[in-house]
């Protein structure tokens, strides 16, 4: 007899959690990152799954539909909306269907100049001893074309943007909610994570200073650095707390970007970037909430200090590293995921992917703590037949 | 750790609030706890737009 969809969902949050926690599951559970590949596989484009909230939210349900063995998948991979960030008018995107191709994925568009730069290099003070007065007085006036700061003529536009920002964002919530529930009850899939966790010191650089900037602060004021990234943590902390899972059964989601190794020096990371990033991480996880350290790019020689971390707080994603070597270094103490390879989805072949999964499914399932995904995020460029074989492979090898 | 005048989960503080009311004649619990629950969403969606967007 056919499961039920509630028998199914019940399974597959078992196998999840008890691989997220080193535990070892019935099937290794196949979780994937699929963003802009889900419109694909809908029948939607880019642009329909960036723009409009409905069809983006439905393509991951359709997804499930589609494709049998999706244990876990993320409900909002392409995770800006861009209907939500155009009305009010949000500086730093490119939007696909208005300034690309309606099949190009969203782009974020960095300031490349201190003129530009969404926090000056002289406003550390200000940052620092107000986060929440800055972002609002100033920071978001400063990204949106119609916002403008206390103290500026007032506008029509300003007052506008204010009202459809907020419309825009608790309705963009709301429909997070119905849909994380369609998974359950129609597709029997486990919505993957809850609640996102910024590192300080990434969300200083991404979006205060940017790349440029920061590292120019890092050598002419490296106290203040150090003072904004401790003046955004408990904010940080708080945040991904407040938007986690309230059943502390699945995890959140930490994007990892310039603590990889190609961006600054170890003695950097080490100060700058690891502090309070340890620090929020553990207050997460006293708050019963696991973190998928989702580590874009390459780790190698920071990966040791995360064995600093609680056993089981983590899941550590591998992107660009060796996962032998992940699982050498981090695998006693905390999940893995990851393992197939982006451009292998996207120009190998179904044959190609099954024999990488069931050579991970052989290396990794039988020690329990091992989830199946690509390296990195799923995108257009995924073809969807591997994408297919993916899941078959997990079907067929994954019961360990 | 750096200490700022932001409090996590809070825009506008109750007590700040509070001062704007020469009275208040019925359940002071009562206003207080929906002015802090609408504090709370702005808070969080002021973040959000930094973390999320």
């Amino acid at each position: 007899m056919a499961k039920s969809m509630q028998e199914l969902y019940d399974e597959r949050m078992d196998r999840y959690w008890k691989a997220n926690h080193l535990q070892k599951p019935d099937k290794v559970p196949f979780r994937p990152c699929a963003a802009e590949l889900a419109g694909k596989i809908a029948g939607y484009t880019a642009q329909q799954v960036t723009h409009d909230p409905d069809l983006g939210l439905d393509a991951v349900v359709k997804m499930c539909q589609a494709v049998p063995g999706i244990d876990a998948t993320v409900v909002n991979m392409v995770f800006v909306n861009t209907s939500v960030t155009e009305s009010y008018g949000l500086k730093y995107y490119k939007v696909p269907g208005i300034d690309l191709d309606a099949d190009d994925s969203f782009q974020y568009i960095e300031p490349q100049t201190e003129e530009d730069a969404f926090m000056k290099v002289e406003e550390y003070d200000r940052f620092i001893e107000d986060p929440n007065e800055f972002v609002m007085n100033v920071w978001l006036p400063r990204t949106s074309k119609y916002m403008v700061p206390p103290g500026e003529q007032n506008t029509w536009k300003n007052n506008l943007a204010w009202l459809k920002n907020g419309i825009a964002i608790q309705q963009y919530f709301q429909k997070l909610g119905a849909n994380v529930a369609r998974m359950q009850t129609e597709t029997g899939t486990v919505s993957s994570l809850a609640g996102a966790l910024k590192a300080p010191f990434d969300i200083l650089a991404d979006k205060f200073r940017g790349f440029r900037g920061i590292a120019y602060d890092l050598h002419r004021c490296p106290d203040k650095v150090l003072k904004a990234t401790e003046a955004v943590a408990p904010h940080m902390a708080w945040n991904c707390i407040a938007t986690a899972d309230p059943s502390r059964k699945v995890p959140c989601s930490h994007w990892m970007h310039r603590g990889a190794t190609g961006f600054f020096s170890e003695e950097v990371f080490e100060k700058f970037h690891w502090p309070t990033l340890k620090m929020v991480t553990e207050q997460i996880w006293e708050a019963g909430i696991q973190t998928i350290y989702y580590a874009e790019g390459k780790w190698a020689r920071n990966l040791k200090h995360f064995r600093q971390l609680p056993e089981q707080s983590i899941i550590f994603h591998c992107d660009k590293d060796d996962i032998y070597e992940v699982k050498r270094v981090l695998g006693d103490r905390f999940a893995i995921s990851g393992g197939v390879p982006n451009d292998m989805l996207a120009f190998g072949e179904p044959a190609d992917v099954k024999k990488r999964v069931k050579q991970l499914i052989t290396d990794f399932g039988p020690d329990g703590g091992y989830l199946l995904d690509a390296e990195a995020i799923m995108q257009q460029d995924v073809k969807v037949e591997n994408f297919i074989a993916m899941a078959q492979a997990c079907e067929e090898y994954g019961y360990i | 750790m750096q200490e700022t005048k932001s409090v996590p989960g809070v825009c506008f503080p109750w007590e700040e609030k509070k001062k704007e009311y020469t009275e208040i004649k019925g359940d002071e619990e009562v206003v207080k706890a929906w002015w802090e629950t609408y504090d709370v969403h702005a808070y969080v969606h002021l973040w959000f737009c930094v973390t999320g967007l």
